[in-house]
């Protein structure tokens, strides 16, 4: 009895409790006026980004940022990004509901489409004024520019694709590393053998940037050039590492990322084809074994794919001038290079990125070299259907002999020239 | 008139919630497959009519894609019933610490199919896959195959993550029905002089069938829509071998941001469906 009651007193001042609470949540939702007068004052910058490494958060960035400018507020969001295709659809899907970052970090493929979306807002009146622009490299702004000629994107890191090399692997073939795509291939047969491979290849996604390495070159840009014989040939050699050398694993039609760095550091394969991203992982697999040089390049000369390298600032952002002070700090100087030790890429801020120690040397010369090559797939609104869709499909069944090469090349001739 | 309101006013809120997460979104679907609805073109959403359904009907990805649906659906969920059908008539005897080996073979069935896919594809991963180790061990394998990675076992491969994920629901289901039929009926076929496969089919079958037609009606909807596993192991490739109509639909509307040919796709994906269910409520019907 005594018991109930005890409990029917507890209900009692939890009621009271309750109703307090909700008093005070009342007054809260009141706001008092001085703390209406200091959240309206404060700028919020909505910003996105994807970072691979899931541990590393940009927060210590941040608040160093706020703490410069205490009127600007950094909503960071991360989302997820799955080779890019993922965020690419978030940040369509976002735009289009109203519901868009203001700034937000992006490759340079989804360029054309975001532009039709008149998504974008340019940047040139204010790269005219800012001090940091002269210690970017002209190649990154030649790379990022757009067909309308403005600017949209501001280079914050920069990758460019180089090919790992196992260094133990050559001097036991007395082997120097290839600079041509024949003198790869004979690398290649060198190096395959029981077990082992002598290159680890894409055949799923991500692998069209060494693909555009050994094709593109042949592929001058207007109606018919990728069914051109020189083009049909060039996608042949590249096939015919898997189909006729048997150089690549068995796996490569379903091999990822994953699967070719693994393979690397497994010691299955002895060479693939990435960037200084992923340097830190496979040294710490293979040590000295493990060295880095430019693509090799083929008649007409090399391609290194560069990508994932800058921030925009989108239309709908209603403080440009809180969106440009943040990513023009991020891409300048000290901020840039700590940035850069979150992404694991290399800073685009020229004065940081000529004493960078984040990963030993010969990775970042490979990169620094690599980089006078750098090219980019076609700025083209089809783009991203190829690199999602049309490129691994076609790409598969090609190496599985379900299409030629010369229905596989047939198939982009129609992406982009039908 | 206040006893006939009172029913409605109880159902509204059920109702409400049906018609915001389910008719609304169906509605939706249905307007956007009339209409040329493109991601990254916001500003002309022109009304087509029926052309991205006639686009869809004559595409071969379309039938393809259909094809390998019938392959998947009728492939894992007839495996699916053998295997959970075979669990269940060893779960219905006695044995000892039977309810733990019970609770065990819920696993498969209660871990999500994105756990399930990853969880399989380094199985079956070429290089450093547990059954291709083990297959090549045993020599059950010359050298490691690539299953997921060729066009004539990808298909395979992937029926066979969601034959492990699925059979546990026949187990169950099966072992509840089996529960249920009247243990005299097993006691006149054993006076009868009737052997176990007799009893089977003339006993156990009969009283089974109800929960037979009704678990597999179920799960042949949940595989025929279930794209989640092939996704994550094989994205649909090599090529598009393992590529399912969701998945194409799937596809068609997310990574290639064409929403009105995605909602095209999955509306001749749900008529597809619903014949078979309109088929199942008339047979029922007539049946009772």
């Amino acid at each position: 009895m005594t018991k109930q009651r005890d409990s029917g007193f507890a209900s009692t001042t939890t009621r009271r409790r309750l109703l307090l609470g909700a008093a005070a949540g009342g007054a809260a939702l009141a706001a008092p006026p001085i703390i209406r007068v200091r959240s309206a004052s404060v700028r919020s910058v909505r910003w996105w980004y994807f970072f691979d490494d899931p541990n590393a958060a940009p927060d210590a960035l941040v608040s160093e940022f706020q703490k410069l400018h205490p009127d600007i507020r950094i909503d960071a969001e991360r989302i997820p990004n799955n080779g890019g295709a993922d965020y690419a659809t978030r940040l369509y899907s976002a735009l289009l509901a109203g519901q868009g970052p203001d700034v937000a970090m992006m490759k340079i493929a989804n360029l054309s489409r975001l532009l039709e979306m008149e998504a974008l807002l340019p940047i040139d009146s204010y790269l005219a004024s800012w001090p940091g622009r002269g210690d970017i490299a002209e190649q990154h702004w030649k790379l990022a520019a757009a067909p309308d000629g403005k600017a949209y994107i501001l280079p914050v890191q920069y990758v460019v694709l180089y090919l790992y090399i196992r260094q133990d692997w050559l001097d036991a073939a007395k082997m120097a590393p290839p600079k041509t795509l024949d003198e790869m291939l004979e690398v290649a047969r060198a190096m395959t053998g029981k077990d082992r491979w002598g290159i680890g290849v894409r055949g799923g996604a991500g692998g069209q940037d060494f693909w555009a390495s050994v094709v593109m070159g042949e592929v001058p840009w207007e109606k018919g050039a990728f069914v051109k014989p020189a083009a049909v040939a060039a996608n042949d050699w590249y096939l015919d590492l898997f189909r006729k050398y048997k150089v690549t694993p068995p796996s490569t039609p379903g091999d990822g990322f994953q699967q070719t760095i693994n393979n690397l550091k497994a010691g299955r394969t002895g060479m693939t084809i990435h960037h200084i991203g992923s340097a830190s992982g496979v040294v710490e697999s293979l040590g000295n074994r493990i060295t880095a040089v430019p693509l090799p390049g083929g008649p007409r000369g090399a391609w290194a794919t560069y990508g994932d390298g800058g921030q925009s600032i989108f239309a709908k952002c209603k403080d440009p001038d809180a969106a440009w002070a943040w990513i023009s700090w991020l891409s300048a100087g000290e901020p840039n290079a700590a940035f850069n030790r979150l992404t694991g890429q290399v800073p685009v801020a020229t004065s940081m990125a000529k004493n960078w120690t984040e990963v030993p040397k010969r990775f970042v010369d490979a990169t620094v070299n690599s980089l006078p090559i750098a090219r980019i797939l076609p700025n083209l609104s089809q783009t991203a259907d190829f690199v999602r869709t049309v490129w691994p499909q076609a790409t598969q069944k090609a190496f599985l002999g379900q299409i030629s090469s010369a229905e596989m090349m047939g198939a982009f001739e129609k992406l982009y020239f039908s | 008139m206040k006893r006939s309101a009172t029913p409605l006013l109880m159902l509204a809120p059920a109702l409400t919630a049906t018609g915001i997460l389910v008719f609304f979104p169906v509605l939706n679907t249905l307007w956007l497959s009339l209409h040329n609805v493109v991601l990254f073109r916001p500003k002309s959403q022109p009304f087509v009519g029926l052309a991205n359904y006639v686009e869809a009907l004559h595409s071969q990805a379309f039938w393809d894609s259909l094809g390998r649906s019938v392959v998947w659906v009728v492939g894992s969920v007839s495996l699916q019933f053998l295997i959970g059908l075979g669990v269940a008539l060893l779960l219905n005897r006695d044995f000892r610490m039977r309810g733990l080996v019970r609770a065990i073979i819920v696993v498969p069935w209660a871990l999500p199919s994105v756990i399930i896919g990853l969880v399989w594809t380094w199985m079956l991963d070429f290089n450093f896959g547990i059954l291709n180790q083990i297959g090549v061990a045993f020599g059950l394998l010359d050298e490691p195959v690539a299953w997921l990675a060729q066009s004539g076992t990808a298909m395979a491969a992937v029926m066979a993550a969601i034959v492990w994920q699925g059979f546990p629901f026949f187990a169950i289901t099966l072992l509840a029905g089996l529960q249920s039929i009247p243990h005299d009926l097993y006691e006149g076929a054993e006076i009868d002089g009737a052997n176990a496969w007799y009893t089977f089919v003339y006993v156990t079958v009969p009283g089974l069938l109800p929960v037979m037609v009704t678990a597999l009606l179920l799960r042949m909807i949940w595989v025929a829509n279930s794209l989640d596993l092939i996704l994550v192991m094989t994205g649909g490739g090599p090529g598009t071998s393992t590529q399912t109509l969701p998945l194409h639909a799937f596809l068609t509307a997310w990574s290639g941001g064409n929403y009105g040919s995605g909602a095209a796709l999955s509306t001749l994906l749900t008529l597809i469906l619903l014949s078979v269910i309109t088929i199942y409520v008339v047979r029922g019907q007539v049946d009772g």
